[in-house]
């Protein structure tokens, strides 16, 4: 093996490492925010009633919701939301 | 002014560009990476662009993105807010890629592309129904359905000149392509891509409503209102929090378990398929319906990932008022680079509209010379054609002979349908050919049709079209019945409820094409081919030589005839790799 092979391999291998590396902590840190962050709101919202998705079914004759999208002013295209 | 539409980061990446609101160019992101519906951002068809256009990217005046990304991201929170603690192992799979790519598309843009100018973000169905601006319609309803934008999931509106208004919305989590996609997957077939084998095996199951035991059942799930509205019984679906999108109550209600993907295909699994087509087109056909009668507007556009159901598609004419149906050739979320760009353009800018597509040849082209010194490169065998007749005259020859033909031609089609310049050409009257093209060269599901093409002035005759025959069919977006007196001699395009998903071609859209499909007539007595992508299952189109050549050495292709060159697979060496080892979904 020359040195340019070893360094090659090394560089993979730390990649790879790196990747694992950062796997686990994402798992980790997205662990905490799921449990604390979403978790505690999602039981706050149980607790008092409030539904994120509008998910029953029901007898009214239509299912259709106004949405009214038209043009807007072109500052309301920069941005993300 | 040039303006670059931008898709990306869901499914099917793509670019498209602009110059004084005509379209110059537009390409699909897995046709250069080669990876099938490849979301990644779509820095290859950029680039293709942009050199296309002679230009750089300090050349562009603004950049459409056709989502807004935070509009999205509060959706996916809601969902594990709903669906708390259900939901944890989708959030920590799916949320890395939200920090480093979706909530940083401006970054990404300036990085990647060194841009310094605007970016706009479009509303994902406003950027689906934006197909309107390049439709033949001064004024049209416009319908958008697909999986699932921001919250989204279907809505309708009107658009007049250059201006669109989306009046009403079903939202997350009621979706009918979600419907289908968990069907699909329920099926076995892979979900945001196989959705069309679900609806090529509708036809083997019960069409009809009163014998369809899983009609019945299927009825039962999504409750739609006289005005075709609907919302989905979420008991039976687990898109919401999981990855795997049937619930155990689908299957149960189902009565049987998720099919594997090598597992037989029963019965039951083509009922199954029929039933949701018979659910799909009851929705469809109530909301136009309806959408007509409110609306009093004769044209139709529709656009979003439902808009590939060709079958849906080609009733709508026949079983509503609309008098006229537009679908642009991508109609998916492939296609919203370009309704991205012309929203800015035509609505956003106010610029006025005066392009209508006409043609899905928007992608990259080879010249002969290219392709030339491809071929000497890698020492390929090969002969030159003396003039386009040959070519034409010995093409048609070959495939009257039963051969089967890589055609490699011109500008890559723009859009999920080879429609003539990266196909497989080939006899639709040998019985035997959907065989031969199943088991050697596509390595597809043997109940799979393959679609006929014939030139505009010819399709009246052999196949029951509306009348006029409606632009989408150029795009291979409309399935109808052939008829039945040509059941018989076209056997190989004809489905098994003699349907065909023809395309149609024009002299002026691609003459080469059409002088084939003609001279092919006339030695056969029928001027229609078989019209086949040119990939094998599980890759996406070819797009350059290489691609081409090495799609025919790994299959039962015969011949290459790319440019003005023919290649023959028994002068080349054989077997450089075995594409039925790579064929998947």
């Amino acid at each position: 093996m020359t040195m340019h092979d070893f360094l090659k391999s090394f560089k993979k291998g730390m990649e790879e490492f790196g990747y694992t590396i950062a796997i686990i902590v994402n798992s980790i840190l997205l662990s905490v925010v799921y449990f604390f962050g979403v978790g505690i709101t999602s039981l706050i919202a149980k607790i008092v009633g409030k539904n994120f998705l509008e998910e029953e079914l029901n007898n009214s004759q239509t299912y259709w919701e106004n949405l009214n999208l038209g043009k807007n002013k072109l500052e309301a295209y920069y941005r993300q939301f | 002014m040039y303006i670059l539409g931008i898709s990306c980061f869901y499914h099917d990446s793509s670019a498209a560009l602009l110059k004084d609101g005509e379209i110059i160019c537009a390409a699909q992101e897995e046709r250069f990476t080669r990876k099938k519906h490849d979301i990644s951002f779509p820095l290859n068809a950029i680039d293709y662009c942009l050199k296309e256009a002679e230009i750089s990217v300090d050349d562009l005046d603004y950049i459409g993105f056709y989502e807004k990304p935070f509009v999205k991201l509060e959706r996916f929170l809601y969902q594990h807010l709903q669906y708390f603690p259900k939901s944890y192992k989708v959030f920590v799979s799916k949320m890395p890629l939200w920090f480093n790519e979706k909530l940083r598309i401006l970054k990404k843009v300036k990085k990647k592309l060194k841009y310094k100018g605007d970016v706009l973000f479009i509303e994902h169905h406003m950027a689906h129904a934006a197909s309107f601006l390049i439709s033949p319609f001064d004024k049209a309803v416009i319908f958008t359905i697909d999986g699932v934008g921001e919250w989204t999931t279907t809505a309708y509106g009107i658009g007049e000149k250059n201006n669109i208004k989306l009046l009403k919305e079903i939202k997350f989590p009621h979706s009918l392509g979600l419907l289908y996609s968990t069907i699909t997957a329920y099926l076995g077939f892979s979900v945001n891509n196989s959705e069309y084998k679900v609806m090529g095996l509708a036809p083997y199951g019960d069409m009809n409503k009163n014998t369809n035991l899983y009609y019945k059942k299927l009825i039962k799930i999504i409750d739609i209102k006289e005005d075709g509205s609907y919302r989905l019984n979420q008991k039976y679906f687990s898109y919401s929090y999981k990855d795997k999108m049937p619930s155990k109550e689908l299957c149960n209600l189902l009565g049987k378990s998720i099919r594997k993907p090598d597992e037989e295909l029963t019965q039951e699994h083509k009922d199954i398929a029929a039933a949701l087509q018979l659910v799909t087109e009851e929705v469809i056909i109530k909301t136009l319906n309806n959408l007509h009668k409110k609306l009093k507007i004769d044209n139709l556009v529709i656009s979003g990932g439902v808009g590939l159901n060709s079958v849906c598609n080609g009733k709508i004419l026949k079983k509503t008022p609309f008098k006229k149906i537009w679908l642009q050739p991508d109609p998916g979320d492939g296609g919203t680079s370009v309704g991205a760009a012309f929203y800015v353009y035509n609505t956003i800018l106010n610029k006025p509209r005066k392009y209508i597509l006409k043609n899905a040849s928007l992608g990259p082209e080879f010249s002969n010379k290219e392709i030339k010194e491809f071929l000497e490169k890698n020492k390929i065998k090969f002969s030159e054609f003396k003039n386009e007749k040959e070519l034409i005259n010995k093409t048609a020859k070959l495939i009257f002979k039963d051969n089967v033909v890589g055609w490699f031609q011109g500008k890559m089609e723009w859009g999920p349908r080879a429609l003539g310049n990266r196909s497989i050409l080939s006899n639709p009257t040998n019985p035997k050919m959907q065989e031969i093209l199943n088991l050697k060269v596509k390595h597809r599901e043997k109940f799979r049709p393959f679609a006929p093409v014939i030139c505009e002035e010819d399709a009246l005759k052999y196949f029951e079209c509306d009348n006029p025959i409606p632009p989408p069919t150029d795009f291979m977006l409309m399935v109808y019945p052939i008829k039945k007196q040509w059941h018989k001699k076209i056997p190989s395009v004809t489905h098994i409820d003699g349907s065909g998903r023809l395309q149609t071609i024009r002299k002026d859209q691609n003459k080469m094409y059409h002088n084939v499909i003609k001279e092919f007539g006339k030695l056969s007595g029928i001027p229609i081919l078989v019209n086949t992508s040119f990939n094998i299952r599980g890759e996406p189109i070819v797009c350059a030589p290489k691609d081409a050549y090495k799609c025919m050495m790994g299959t039962g292709i015969d011949y290459l005839v790319a440019g003005n060159f023919i290649i023959k697979r028994g002068d080349n060496p054989k077997d450089i790799w075995d594409s039925d080892e790579y064929a998947k979904d």
